[in-house]
């Protein structure tokens, strides 16, 4: 009998460590988008260098002593299908129309005949009340 | 069956009921491991295919696509200032769908044309969508994941012009206040792909 109970608490206990190991094994690898979310940071919108030190792109190798800065982007893909050549300054999509006329002033036109609107309605309503004694 | 036994018996029972559920959590998905928001699921990339046509329905866009190269000073070249304003693409970008980031440009005015064809295009928010119809039939559909205003001054290149793993899309015009005949800012919208559509008979 006790031979049955110790067997099945053997059986019971070595379930419950192959049930965690799938779990231990899981574990070191959640720490990955650590690394990741910490990525923005490794992207400074405002560096005005054109070679950012690579040390800082490697967020996932910042605890070993030697930075090696051979790869500079290990994380990202290769350059096939990237942007070949990047254009330099910033595109100049957009030409203004000239103060008082364009789209300009069609906006003031038509914010003059929304007034004119909203003050011949308030004027009808005035009217309106009058009229019934209220 | 006596009492021992029983226990013995629950106690298996509520292993083999850990490992079951320990299981099934391995199998849970993991976190992106991309910077940028990325959209509920991840689109397969595309074959390269040049765009034809670009539409955003939330913004009342349906533009054909030009092809647009460098400008003699390296910058960048955009649409013609005519008065059927089109969207362009950059060719030595990917084309929309390809792994990379894809750049299109528009105007947000032409001069004494009136409105250019990226007029909203900053009231576009997380979400929407875009689609790119390209030449071999497909269209790659969008979903925006950011909507950025930034000074002329400090374009972002490396936001929008770097390497990504995954393929999206860029749009680029002018915006904030004017500044002479031009305009101080940019308007950027990142969008990831969120989508294909086969080619449907008749439809380019």
């Amino acid at each position: 009998m006790r031979r049955t109970v110790l067997s099945a608490l053997a059986l019971a206990g070595t379930a419950v460590l192959m049930g965690t190991g799938p779990a231990f094994a899981d574990g070191p690898s959640t720490p990955s988008p650590v690394p990741a979310s910490a990525a923005p940071t490794s992207q400074p919108e405002k560096s005005a260098e054109p070679t950012p030190a690579p040390a800082t792109d490697e967020p996932t190798r910042a605890a070993e002593p030697t930075p090696a800065p051979a790869t500079d982007e290990p994380t990202r893909a290769p350059a096939e299908g990237q942007v070949s050549r990047v254009p330099s300054g910033a595109p100049d999509t957009g030409v203004a129309a000239s103060p008082g006329s364009g789209s300009g002033g069609t906006a003031l036109g038509a914010g003059a005949a929304a007034v004119l609107a909203l003050g011949g309605g308030t004027v009808f309503v005035v009217h309106r009340r009058r009229a019934t004694g209220a | 069956m006596n009492s021992f036994s029983r226990r013995a018996f629950t106690a298996g029972a509520l292993a083999s009921l850990l490992t079951a559920c320990a299981g099934r959590g391995s199998d849970a998905p993991r976190p992106g491991t991309t910077a940028s928001p990325v959209p509920a699921r991840r689109a397969r990339p595309l074959a390269r295919s040049v765009p034809v046509r670009l539409l955003i329905p939330s913004i009342g866009v349906d533009t054909p696509v030009l092809r647009l190269g460098l400008a003699a000073d390296g910058t960048v070249q955009v649409p013609p200032v005519t008065a059927h304003d089109r969207a362009g693409w950059y060719r030595h970008s990917p084309t929309p769908g390809e792994s990379g980031p894809s750049v299109l440009l528009g105007h947000v005015t032409v001069g004494p044309y009136g409105d250019g064809v990226f007029r909203h295009l900053a009231r576009l928010h997380r979400g929407e969508r875009i689609t790119a119809r390209l030449e071999n039939g497909t269209a790659a559909q969008f979903a925006v994941t950011a909507v950025r205003t930034v000074p002329k001054t400090d374009f972002p290149a490396d936001d929008v012009y770097g390497n990504v793993d995954r393929p999206e899309l860029r749009l680029i015009t002018c915006g904030g206040a004017r500044t002479g005949d031009g305009y101080a800012d940019n308007v950027i919208v990142f969008a990831a792909l969120s989508g294909t559509k086969s080619p449907t008979p008749g439809e380019r």
